[in-house]
This record gives structure tokens, sequence and C-alpha cells, in this order.
């Protein structure tokens, strides 16, 4: 006989019929925009513009002496910048992909958000190598395209150009994963505005829903190629940030020139993913009054991947000291000295408590479950993995080799400013995502409702009550 | 010395090419800083004021780091070693390896060459730097009203030597060892060498060429020249016993030799204070003789 | 869409799904089944074969992984002659040999990944014809919400109103034929 989807009630409650997933996941694009939303999504957009693009204009204008950096410490902000967006895309793949690949089924209500935060956060990443490079506009020349410039083309040595080529893959794959997931519910939306005789916006999802209709022939090729992609995104998430960490890793600054750093990358990334996919969930559950799709069920085992994930990455913390002693490494061992008791100290300081120490806080199921403190510990992971890339990027260069150039280094307005515009355009994104595209999958939501209810308008067949039965 | 790759100086080429090395005796230095003054001069080095200084800005190509060594808790009786600090033209540079654009390759003759036109400015180069010598164009220097300095005025750029490019902002720059001078006395041993019959590859004879601190050093202490002639001098000071490189674990093979500075002092009147100024380049410049 | 075909309409998925068995048990072939979600399962019913589509997807990645190689050896290494003198442009770039393969390994997966995955994706778009814009060939309104379609093509089949009566008898809640 069929195989039917596993079904855990904990997944999906208070629903019976499929078209009353249909109602509440289309409620919030139908429904005109509240107060609310505008709001928040006005001021997103003004810090975007203002202090994203505004203050990027300003320094393509003036040049990158704006920022606080100097020759000792060449990176700050922008790259702790690159890598925390980066890191914060992975928890969506992961969930997405990963959690696909283990038929982990309660990642179907959340992954759709999780995978639009991807690519947000991989688009305000992406902004960050940009704009840290002297000259921008000459970042064509990262591309490997024949050229009037003889056989100059570009050094495949180098691991920033290696990011170039992860993150582009990353973040294409990763729009077009989630693209596709999103071509039938467009579908169903488009259906649903023609009922309705909105023809407008029937028009406009239509035309995004590629046509549609559901064949089962096609579901068939459909979650294959689903299931291939997801295949394909695994490696991929682990490569992206392993690349990311060889920016690191590959170079000979102490304190950066660590074989440890791949891994110990992307337990990372899923860590800080993990603390913002909460963050947003939280709110958007209760604001479009989702907690019957993510349910205390999804919130706890989040919960339980930051534990681990915390925990992993404060081993490699501790992992990174025992080396740098082990070493013997004379450099080594003062850089890990002055990152935990030189001048950026409280970094490193902040870095481990938020990191390690708050999250077993998760251990508790009373936290687990409250929906406050989860928020309030999402928040500080997301600060404290920020301040790991700060701290491994300036504390290992600003005492490195030559003591005749140690140098501290202090950010300015400008850093702050633009770092402060990626979230109005990360939160733009999110807010304009959150309001015309379905946030939670439809169609993957329905495999988990069993046994449903007729819905209304729909005569009587005559075989219902025997199926039920079995 | 373990390698995992064979290097691309070849023994048969040396006939054929130059490369380019440099050797400074850390006796001979006095620090007075003539050099730093020759290379910004040769090199159109911007000058940037007090206020990018004081955020580590600075933009000579060209520095003199102070080792102290003796009793560091009395200031009056501390001795002091000299090392000229400028780009090492490492053949295992870990700044090319890094740039994703090509701007900063080697060159044939041992050259870590720096083009300006090509460098989009990641500052992954100046990063991965050990010796912390390239410089990053923060500002345009020349032409702005916020510099007001010898570029930004027509009898200030009088000043300017036309062999060498005023660099825009946004590039990296760094110690070329004027490479200007080495093309031009590479082009005349070439144009002479016509004449002689000695070919295309004819090369300068040893010490026809000088960088711009070797010429102003006062005490001569800056030798430069072709490691591939082995009579050359500089040849020879590589070869010398208190030659040696600074960050030799790196394993960065600089292609500027220092020469160990030697005191001529009683054992028991050197204290070391090796537990607050314990640097490799310390260590190595305060051989003493026992 | 086809014309002339015998559509029958059920708003459970487990009543589509036993009425198909019975409809394949009785040898009658089934055109093609519309339903919001896909159903696991459905293929043994409509004779549907496994997608070629992994195939495809590992020579696009096939591909991609010799483009990739063929770029970095030809471009930094100099192995490959282009029609330019590169061998003479190889670069020493910190020293490394010029075919650093080692080095090439990231840009090689990323680039595998990059052709298998939208050689995949394009290649499923083409062979179902969904483009952007299409218009949609529905059966009915409310297939891709909540209802539940199964379609035989009824020039290949004969005795019609036998075949309704089984649809009809097994949970349909609408059978007809389109013109």
């Amino acid at each position: 006989m069929h195989v039917e989807a596993q079904v855990r009630a904990k997944l999906l409650t208070n629903t019976e019929q499929y078209s009353q997933i249909t109602d509440d996941i289309a409620r919030p694009i139908e429904a005109a925009p509240n107060k609310e939303w505008l709001f928040w999504t006005t001021i997103s957009a003004i810090v975007m513009t203002v202090c994203c693009f505004g203050l990027i204009g300003y320094l393509l204008w003036e040049g990158i002496g704006v920022w606080g950096l100097n020759t000792e410490v060449g990176w700050g902000f922008d790259i702790t910048n690159f890598v925390f967006w980066v890191g914060i895309g992975h928890a969506g793949t992961l969930i997405s992909a990963v959690l696909l690949l283990f038929r982990q089924t309660w990642r179907n209500s959340i992954n759709r958000s999780a995978e639009a935060m991807t690519i947000f956060a991989v688009l305000c990443a992406a902004i960050f190598p940009g704009i840290h490079a002297g000259r921008t506009w000459d970042l064509i020349w990262f591309a490997p395209i024949p050229n009037t410039r003889g056989t100059l083309w570009a050094n495949f040595n180098s691991p920033l150009l290696w990011d170039v080529f992860a993150i582009t893959t990353y973040l294409t794959v990763s729009l077009v994963f989630w693209y596709l997931g999103m071509i039938p519910d467009f579908a169903t939306l488009r259906d649903r505005f023609t009922r309705k005789g909105k023809d407008v916006a029937a028009g406009i999802y239509g035309a995004l829903s590629f046509g549609w209709e559901g064949s089962a022939r096609n579901w068939s090729r459909y979650e294959i190629i689903s299931l291939i992609l997801a295949g394909l995104c695994t490696p991929l998430v682990l490569s992206v940030h392993s690349i990311v960490s060889m920016d690191f890793a590959t170079s000979v600054v102490p304190g950066w020139h660590t074989t440890i750093f791949p891994p110990y990358f992307v337990a990372g990334a899923i860590f800080s993913g993990f603390g913002m996919v909460q963050t947003l969930l939280i709110v958007m559950r209760r604001i479009y009054k989702l907690e019957n799709y993510i349910t205390m069920e999804h919130m706890e085992n989040m919960a339980k991947v930051v534990i681990a994930t915390g925990t992993t990455v404060g081993l490699a913390y501790m992992t990174e000291f025992f080396v740098a002693w082990y070493s013997g490494s004379f450099f080594e061992r003062y850089v890990f000295i002055n990152r935990a008791f030189g001048d950026y100290a409280w970094a490193y300081w902040i870095m481990f408590s938020c990191n390690v120490l708050s999250p077993q806080l998760f251990w508790s199921k009373k936290i687990r479950t409250s929906m406050t403190a989860t928020f309030i510990l999402s928040i500080f992971v997301n600060i404290g993995m920020w301040f790991e890339r700060f701290v491994i990027i300036v504390t290992s260069l600003h005492h490195d080799y030559v003591p005749a150039r140690w140098a501290n280094y202090t950010p300015t307005w400008v850093e702050f400013g633009i770092f402060l515009g990626t979230f109005g355009l990360f939160f733009t994104c999110f807010f304009l995502f959150s309001k015309f595209l379905p946030v939670i999958n439809m169609f993957e939501v329905k495999t988990l409702l069993h046994r449903p209810k007729k819905p209304s308008g729909i005569p009587e067949g005559k075989k219902d009550e025997a199926v039920h039965a079995h | 010395m373990i390698t995992l790759w064979d290097s691309h100086y070849k023994e048969e080429n040396a006939n054929r090419l130059i490369r380019w090395v440099m050797a400074i005796d850390l006796n001979k230095c006095t620090g007075c800083g003539a050099c730093v003054v020759a290379c910004n001069a040769e090199n159109n080095v911007p000058v940037v004021g007090k206020k990018e200084i004081m955020t580590h800005r600075d933009m000579h190509w060209m520095r003199i780091d102070r080792y102290y060594s003796g009793d560091l808790d009395n200031a009056e009786n501390v001795s002091v070693v000299f090392q000229p600090m400028m780009c090492q033209h490492c053949a295992n540079a870990p700044c090319e390896t890094v740039c994703p654009v090509l701007a900063t390759v080697h060159t044939s003759d041992g050259l870590n060459s720096m083009s300006y036109n090509r460098c989009v400015g990641t500052r992954y180069c100046a990063n991965n730097c050990p010796y912390k010598v390239r410089r990053f164009n923060w500002f345009k220097y020349h032409n702005n009203e916020n510099f007001d300095f010898h570029q930004n005025n027509p009898l200030g750029k009088l000043v300017l030597n036309p062999d060498v490019t005023v660099r825009f902002r946004g590039v990296m720059e760094k110690c070329s060892f004027c490479v200007q001078r080495l093309q031009d006395g590479k082009l005349r041993a070439k144009v002479n060498a016509k004449q002689t019959d000695a070919g295309a590859f004819a090369k300068p004879k040893d010490g026809a060429i000088k960088t711009a601190c070797q010429q102003t050093c006062p005490t001569g202490a800056i030798v430069f020249g072709d490691l591939n002639d082995p009579e050359s001098e500089v040849s020879k000071l590589f070869r010398d016993e208190r030659a040696f490189t600074a960050l030799e674990e790196v394993k960065t093979l600089p292609s500027v030799s220092y020469l160990t500075r030697i005191r001529n002092q009683k054992a028991d009147e050197v204290k070391v204070n090796h537990a607050e100024h314990g640097h490799k380049e310390e260590e190595h410049t305060e051989k003493h003789p026992s | 869409m086809k014309s002339n075909l015998i559509v029958a309409k059920f708003w459970n998925p487990d009543t589509l799904m036993d009425a198909l068995a019975e409809v394949h048990h009785k040898g009658i072939p089934v055109y093609d089944c519309y339903t919001p979600f896909p159903i696991h399962g459905i293929e043994q019913y409509m004779d549907i074969k496994r997608t070629r589509l992994t195939i495809a997807s590992f020579i696009y990645g096939l591909l991609g992984l010799s483009a990739a190689l063929l770029l970095m050896a030809g471009v930094n290494g100099g192995a490959l002659d282009l029609g330019w003198d590169i061998k003479s442009w190889q670069i020493d770039v910190g020293g490394k040999p010029y075919l650093a393969w080692v080095d090439f390994v990231p840009i090689a997966f990323e680039l595998t990944v990059l052709f298998a995955a939208h050689g995949m994706v394009i290649t499923f778009f083409i062979i179902t014809g969904y483009y952007p814009g299409k218009k949609a060939e529905l059966l009915d309104d409310r297939q891709t919400d909540d209802v539940f379609i199964m379609t035989i093509d009824a020039d290949k089949v004969v005795r019609h109103d036998e075949i309704k009566q089984i649809l009809t008898e097994k949970g349909a809640f609408e059978v007809k034929t389109t013109a």
C-alpha cells in the first residue's frame, strides 16, 4: 500500500482541513498591511537606505580611510560582519537541507522562513567583501574571464577568490532551492486569488508559479530534485564556511593559522544561525499567530541544537588554547594570552560568556519552553557570535609578529552605521517576505495533516467513511 | 630546509637571470633615518599628517625598528639595536598567495612586484605580511584639501619623481627595491652589451645600481646587488656568518639579509631581559660574544 | 492540456490512492493526477519511472568539475594552450607551484555543486515545460488547495461509463469528461 507521511500531532495543532492551512498561511498575504507591520517595515527601510546605502555611498566617495582600520589591522568590522552574516545564513540551509535528508518532519513548517533568512543574510554578507575593497568598482577582476590584460586572470591560490566562488554558489543554489520550494505555494495562492476575483494578485503569483498545476508526474520529479538539491546543499553549506574559515586558516598570522578553523567555524555558523532563527520565529509566530505551526516542539528542538553547537564552539575555544600552548610556538602562545587578557579581553569574555555559558541555561526545560527567556538567550547568541569573529580577526592582527607594528583598532561611526544598515536591509527583506510570500511551506505542512475533514462546498462521496475506518 | 615544492629559482637560470637582494649591516646602522627620508623622496611616498600617523596610517615604505636590551628598568642604561625594515621581497611571499587578482606577484629577478593598476585593495596581503611593511592608500593623498601637503600644490609637486607613479586611493603599495632604478640599470646594461655582444641577458655591473636608501646611508650599511653573481658584494655578505633573515621560522625566504650587530662588551655587563622583550628579532640581533 | 479526459475529483488523498489502486488493478492506464502536495507511493499506480534527473545532475556535476579544473590548470598552471602563449606567462605566486592542485580543490568543488544544481533545475523546467509566466491549465480551481484529481485518457480506454462508475464507487465526489 501507499506510504503515509510520518505524523506527529505535536507538529501541527488545532488543524483539521487542508484548506485551513491555506487560509492560515495566506491570511497575512491577503489582509491589508497592519499598522505594526507598516511601522517596522518603514523603520527598517529607512535604516537600510540611510545607514546601509547612504553610508556605503559616503565610503565609496571618501575612501576606506573613513573606517578606523590601519596598517596593522587591515580588516575589522567589514570582515567580521561578513563572517557573521554568512554564519547566520547557514542555519537556514541546515534546516531546509540537512533536516530534509534526515527526514526530520519538524522542519516542514520552519524551513521556508529559515531559507529566506539564509538568502537575506547572505545578501547582507555579500555587501562586505564588496565594499571592504579599496576599489570596489574594479571587483570584476575577481571574475575568471578572458580579458584585454593578456593572460592576467584571477589567482586561484587565493582564499578570497575561493570565497567568491563559494558565496556565489551558495547564494544562487540557496535561491533556487528556496524558489523551487515556493512554486507550488505560488500556484496555491494564484488559484486562491483567482477564486476571490483578485486578478492582479492572481496574475503576479501566477507568473511566479511557472504554471504549476500539481501534476503527479511532475511532483515525482520535483521531490527527487528537491532531495538532490538538499543533498548538494549539505556539503555546500559545510564547504562555504570551511572556505570562509580558510581566509584565516591559510594565512601566516598567529591566531589565524589554525587547522581547527573549518569545523570550528561550521559549528559556530550553525550555532549563530539557529540563534537568529529562534529570534525571528519567536517574533513571527507571535505576530502572525502561527503557534499551531511553529509549536513548542520546534522551539525546544532548536534550543537543543543551540546547546549542542554552543558547547562544540566552547570546546573549540579551549582546544585553541591547548594547541597554542602545546605547539610551543612563541607567537601563537602570545596571541592567545593576549586574546584573553590583552587590550581586547573584554570582547573575548563577552564572546565566551554569550557563546559557551549562556546557552547552557537551555538544559532547563523551563527556560527552553519560556519564549521570553529563549528570545533573550537567542539575542545573546547573536551578540556572542559577532564578537567571536571580531575577536578572531582583530586580536590576531593587532599584535602579531613584529612588536614595532602593534596597534589597536577603534571602529568609527561609519562602521557602526553600515553594520546597523545591514540589519535594516535584512529586516526590510524579511518583513517584505513575511507579508508577500507564504512564510510557511503550505504543501509540506499539508503532508503532516492526518485524516482531514471534508472541506465545505464539496458533495458527499460514496467511499469517505470506509476510508476513515482503516 | 623542508619544503613541499620545488623552488622556482633554478640553478641553471642563475647565469641568465638576476636575483636582486639586499644586505643590511646592523653593526653599521646608526638609526639616523636618512634612508627613510631618501625612500620617501625617491618613491613619491605621500605625507599624511599627524592625525593619520596617530591612527597608524603612515605611508613610509621603510621604517627603523628599535629593539632594546640591557637593564630595561633603567632607561638610562639600555642598549638599542636598529633594524631598518622594508619589504623583504620573500621568495615564498605570503602576500602573493592571498591576492585574489594577482596584483602582487614575483618577477623573474626575484622582486615581489606590486601592480597598482591591478590592485583592488582587499588589504589581505597587508594582513598576511609578517613584517607589516605594506601600506594602503586610505584616502586620495594628492589634490586633496584634507591632505594639504606637497602633493596638493603645484610647487610641491615639482618634488615628485617622474619615474614613479603617484598612487591612487584604494591600492596597496610597498617597497619596490626602487624598481625604476633597477629597470633603468638593466636597460642600460643591455644597450651597452649590444655593442659588446653579450646579448639580451647582459647584467648590470655589481654596484652600478644603487637603491635610494643605499645611496643615502651615511655609514654604508645597506648593500644591494645580484645574488646570482657569486662575486658581488651582496653575495659575499649573504655568505657571512653574521647573516640572518627576519622571522626565519615563518619560512618566507626573504631577499633581505641582516648582519647581526656585535658589541664588544664584557659578559657580566650584558643583562638581556627576555621576559619583557623576548622577540625573535632580538634573539638574532643580540648575539653577544662570550 | 490534452482534451477528452475522464476527470475524477476527490477531497481526501487516501480516497484517491484507494481509487488509483483499484484503477491500476483493473489495468486502466492513468493519464495523470493533480494534487496539492506530493503523495508518496503514487508512482507505483501510475507507472511513473524514477526520473533520470539525478543522472543528469551527476553529469552536470562532472562537467562543472572538469570545467573548473581546466580553467584553473589552464589559467594559473599554464597547462593548457588556449591559443595564446600561456606557457611563457606562468606566474610565480608566493613560490607556489604553477599547478597547485591542493589550491584548486575548493573552487573545483564549488563549481561542481554550482553546475550540478543549476543544470538539474534548468533541465527540470525544460522537461516539465514550466516557465515564468506560463498560464496554468487547471481542471479545478482548488486542485492546488484541497482537491485531488485523477485523470484517465478517454481515447485510450473503452467502456467509459464503467470506469466512471468505479471512480464514483471509490469516493470521487465529481466525475466528468472534459471536452
